[in-house]
C-alpha cells in the first residue's frame, strides 16, 4: 500500500479520515467509524432537492482536475427529462505515477461507495459504477467485496436503506489507454466503444452513457460528499481556499521520500513539497512537475504558488492528476519535456487532427532541440502551434498536452538554448 | 516593372539559394520510413457475410471516390461475363501479377489476416452468453476472448459482430483502440509487459520521473531508447 504522508495536525483530513484502519473492507468497523451515516442522513431527513442545495452550499468542486462545481453536475442532470440516469465514479487514475485515487480506493472504499450512493439518490440514478484500473487487481476485489457487504447490510439496493428507491453500485475495471482519465472517453469505454472524447455540448450531465444523463465525478469529489451531509457546508468552507474549499490528494514524489497526502487547497506548493522531507544536503530543487505528464514545470521560485485550480493555471501549471515531483538539480529538463510531450502525443486518441499531429509535430520539434538541431523558427513554430492545438481542443488532453513544453519554454528558456549550445548544430546532408 | 532592371530576377534567385541551402525536409520514403502511430487505423480489408461470401459487390464506388486513386479494383460483372477494374490500366495490371500485399512491400504476410481460419468458437460462445449477447459489454467480452484464446482472432470478432449485432468495423475500432487487447498471440515481449503492468508508453514516462528524482538526466535519455 501507498505510503500516507504525515500532515500537520492543524490540516483536516475530509478524506483520509479513516485511512487508518486495519482492515478497510471490515464495514462494521467503517460504520462505527462514521460510514453511512451521511447516506442515513441524506435518506431519512434530508430527501434529493436538500442534499443538492447542501453540496451547492459547500462550493464542492470536481477534484478530477477541472474543477467543476459539484452540484452544478447533479442539478443538469435533474433538469433532463430522462427514463434512466447514472452516477460513475471516475478512479481511473491515468497517470501511472500519481497514487492518489488507488489510495483513495485501497484505504477506504466505503467512502467512494456512500459518495457514489448518495449522488445516485440526490440525481435519481439507479445504476452507479466505479471505473477503475483493472491492473490494480487488489483494489478491484477490495471494491467489489466492499459493495458486497454494503449490498448484504441494506445500504445499497433494490431498497437502499429504506428509502424505496434502488441504488446499485458496480465496479468496472477498466484498461489500456492513457485517455480513459477523460470523462467522455471513460464512458465510451464503459460502453464498449473505442474510446474517444465526444463533443461538448450536449455535456454528460445532458446525454451521457448509454445516451442518458451521467454525473461522472472524480473519487475524491464523491469522497467528500459524505463529509459535507455529516459536518455541514459550513464547516467545509472553511477549510482551504475560498473559490473552491476542502481538501485534495496530492501524491508527491522528492528525492527524499514520496507518498499519498491530504492538502487543504490553496496551500502553498512550498509546504507540500515540504512534506516529503529534507532533501538530501548537497540536492538542490530545479523544478517542480506539477500535474502528472500534462503537468506545467514550475521553477523553484513559483514554490509559494498556492496549490488550487485558478492559482495553478495561472502560473502555467494545473491540478491533473494530484500528481506533484521535485525535479533535482542535476536532470537535464529540456530531455524530461520531450519524454512528457512524447508520452502525450503517443497517448492522444487521434479523434481530432490538430492533437494527433500538432502534437506529434511538437514532439519532434523537442527532439530537434535535445538533439542541438533546432531551427531558429521552432520557439515561434511551437507557440503558434501550440495556441491552434488549445484552441481547437475537444478534450482536456489536448487541451493540457502542449504545458510541459509551454511551461518549459516560459520558465526554462536558458535551458532550451544551453543544450543547442551544447551540441553545435550539425549541417544535415542535403539529400536528408 | 521595377526602376532597377533584374531586381525581381536577383531577388528571386536570392530566395532559391537560401532555400538551397536549408535543410531538407523530405525523405527517401521505402528506404527509410517515419514512425507511424501506434493507433492509426491503416488496415482495409474486405468484409464476409455469415455465409462466407465476400460483402463488396464490386460497385466501385470506392474506388470511383478515392481522391487520390489509391483505391483501384477489378473483379467479375455479376454475371461472370466479363473482367471490370477501376484504376489506371498499368496500376491494374501489375496488381494483378503481384499481390498487393507483397507490392506494399512487406517481407511476409502480415499474420492478422491469417486467423481467417476456422477456430473452436465454443469457448466464444460461453463468453456471449455469459453476457446476454449484449453489445455494451463488448471490452468484457473481448477482455475475456483473450484470454480464452490469448489473443483476438479475426474469426472470433466475426462471431461477436455476427451474434452481437455490433458492426465489425465498430468491434474491430473499439479492438484496436485499448492497449491491452492484440490481434496475434502474445510473444515474449508481451508477457513482460503483462508482468511489468505498465504499457511502454507509461514504462518510458516512470523511467523519466525516477531519473529526475535522482537527479541523473542520463536515464532519461536510456528510457526513450
Amino acid at each position: 500500500m501507498t505510503k500516507i504522508l504525515k500532515t500537520p495536525a492543524s490540516w483536516p483530513t475530509i478524506l483520509l479520515g479513516r485511512a487508518g484502519a486495519a482492515d478497510p473492507t471490515d464495514l462494521d468497523a467503517a460504520v462505527a467509524a462514521g460510514a453511512f451515516d451521511g447516506l442515513r442522513r441524506t435518506i431519512r431527513d434530508l430527501g434529493g432537492a436538500a442534499t443538492v442545495a447542501m453540496i451547492a452550499a459547500s462550493k464542492l468542486r470536481g477534484r478530477g482536475g477541472g474543477g467543476f462545481p459539484a452540484a452544478e453536475k447533479w442539478q443538469a442532470a435533474l433538469a433532463v427529462d430522462a427514463p434512466r440516469r447514472y452516477v460513475v465514479a471516475n478512479g481511473y487514475g491515468a497517470d501511472p505515477a500519481s497514487r492518489t485515487d488507488r489510495t483513495l480506493l485501497e484505504r477506504d472504499p466505503y467512502a467512494v461507495i456512500e459518495g457514489t450512493a448518495i449522488a445516485a439518490y440526490a440525481v435519481g440514478a439507479t445504476e452507479s459504477f466505479i471505473a477503475v484500473r483493472a491492473e490494480d487487481t487488489a483494489i478491484v476485489g477490495r471494491l467489489a467485496e466492499a459493495i458486497g457487504a454494503a449490498t448484504d447490510a441494506g445500504f445499497l439496493g433494490p431498497d437502499a436503506h429504506g428509502s424505496g428507491q434502488e441504488i446499485s453500485v458496480a465496479v468496472r475495471p477498466v484498461q489500456g489507454a492513457y485517455m480513459l482519465g477523460e470523462e467522455t472517453v471513460l464512458l465510451k469505454a464503459l460502453e464498449g466503444k473505442r474510446g474517444q472524447p465526444e463533443q461538448r455540448p450536449p455535456h454528460p450531465t445532458e446525454r451521457g452513457l448509454f445516451d442518458m444523463p451521467t454525473v461522472v465525478h472524480n473519487v475524491q469529489t464523491l469522497a467528500a460528499v459524505p463529509w459535507i451531509i455529516r459536518e455541514g457546508p459550513d464547516a467545509f468552507t472553511a477549510i482551504g481556499s475560498s473559490r473552491a474549499p476542502g481538501t485534495i490528494l496530492v501524491s508527491l514524489r522528492t528525492p527524499a521520500g514520496d507518498g499519498v497526502a491530504e492538502v487543504p487547497t490553496g496551500t502553498p506548493l512550498r509546504d507540500i513539497v515540504k512534506l516529503g522531507g529534507k532533501l538530501p544536503a548537497g540536492r538542490a530543487i530545479k523544478a517542480i512537475l506539477v500535474g502528472g505528464p500534462s503537468g506545467g514545470m514550475l521553477p523553484p521560485d513559483l514554490l509559494d504558488t498556492a496549490y488550487d485550480f485558478a492559482s495553478l493555471r495561472e502560473a502555467g501549471a494545473h491540478v491533473g492528476s494530484g500528481s506533484v515531483v521535485v525535479v533535482g538539480d542535476g536532470t537535464d529538463i529540456v530531455e524530461l519535456i520531450g519524454v512528457l510531450t512524447r508520452f502525450c502525443s503517443t497517448e492522444a486518441c487521434g479523434k481530432t487532427i490538430p492533437c494527433r499531429i500538432g502534437t506529434r509535430r511538437l514532439a519532434e520539434l523537442v527532439g530537434r532541440r535535445e538533439a542541438g538541431r533546432s531551427r531558429p523558427t521552432d520557439a515561434g513554430d511551437a507557440a503558434d502551434l501550440s495556441a491552434d492545438i488549445v484552441a481547437s481542443a475537444l478534450c482536456d488532453h489536448e487541451r493540457l498536452a502542449t504545458l510541459p513544453l509551454m511551461s518549459g519554454m516560459r520558465y526554462f528558456g536558458s535551458e532550451f538554448d544551453d543544450s543547442r549550445r551544447r551540441q553545435p548544430a550539425r549541417t544535415e546532408a542535403t539529400h536528408g | 516593372m521595377s526602376l532597377i532592371p533584374g531586381l525581381g530576377l536577383a531577388k528571386g534567385m536570392a530566395l532559391t539559394l537560401r532555400r538551397f541551402f536549408e535543410p531538407k525536409v523530405t525523405i527517401m520514403y521505402p528506404e527509410e520510413r517515419l514512425d507511424v502511430t501506434p493507433k492509426f487505423r491503416g488496415r482495409l480489408q474486405l468484409l464476409y457475410d455469415e455465409w462466407g461470401t465476400l460483402k463488396c459487390e464490386t460497385c466501385f464506388q470506392c474506388a470511383q471516390a478515392c481522391p487520390i486513386e489509391c483505391i483501384d479494383m477489378g473483379g467479375m460483372d455479376t454475371r461472370g461475363r466479363y473482367h471490370v477494374h477501376w484504376g489506371a490500366p498499368e496500376t491494374y495490371g501489375e496488381r494483378r501479377e503481384e499481390s498487393a500485399l507483397r507490392r506494399s512491400g512487406r517481407p511476409v504476410p502480415d499474420p492478422a489476416y491469417r486467423p481467417f481460419g476456422p477456430i473452436d468458437l465454443g469457448a466464444l460462445d460461453r463468453i456471449l452468453e455469459e453476457h446476454d449477447h449484449d453489445p455494451a459489454d463488448l471490452l468484457p467480452i473481448l477482455e475475456e476472448t483473450q484470454e480464452a484464446y490469448g489473443y483476438l482472432p479475426v474469426a472470433a470478432l466475426k462471431r461477436i459482430s455476427h451474434v452481437t449485432g455490433a458492426g465489425y468495423a465498430m468491434i474491430y475500432g473499439t479492438a484496436s483502440y485499448y492497449g491491452h487487447l492484440r490481434f496475434e498471440p502474445a510473444t515474449a515481449e508481451d508477457q513482460a509487459r503483462a508482468v511489468a503492468d505498465h504499457r511502454p508508453p507509461e514504462a518510458r514516462y516512470l523511467a523519466a520521473l525516477g531519473s529526475a528524482l535522482d537527479g541523473d538526466g542520463r536515464s532519461a535519455k536510456a528510457a526513450r531508447a
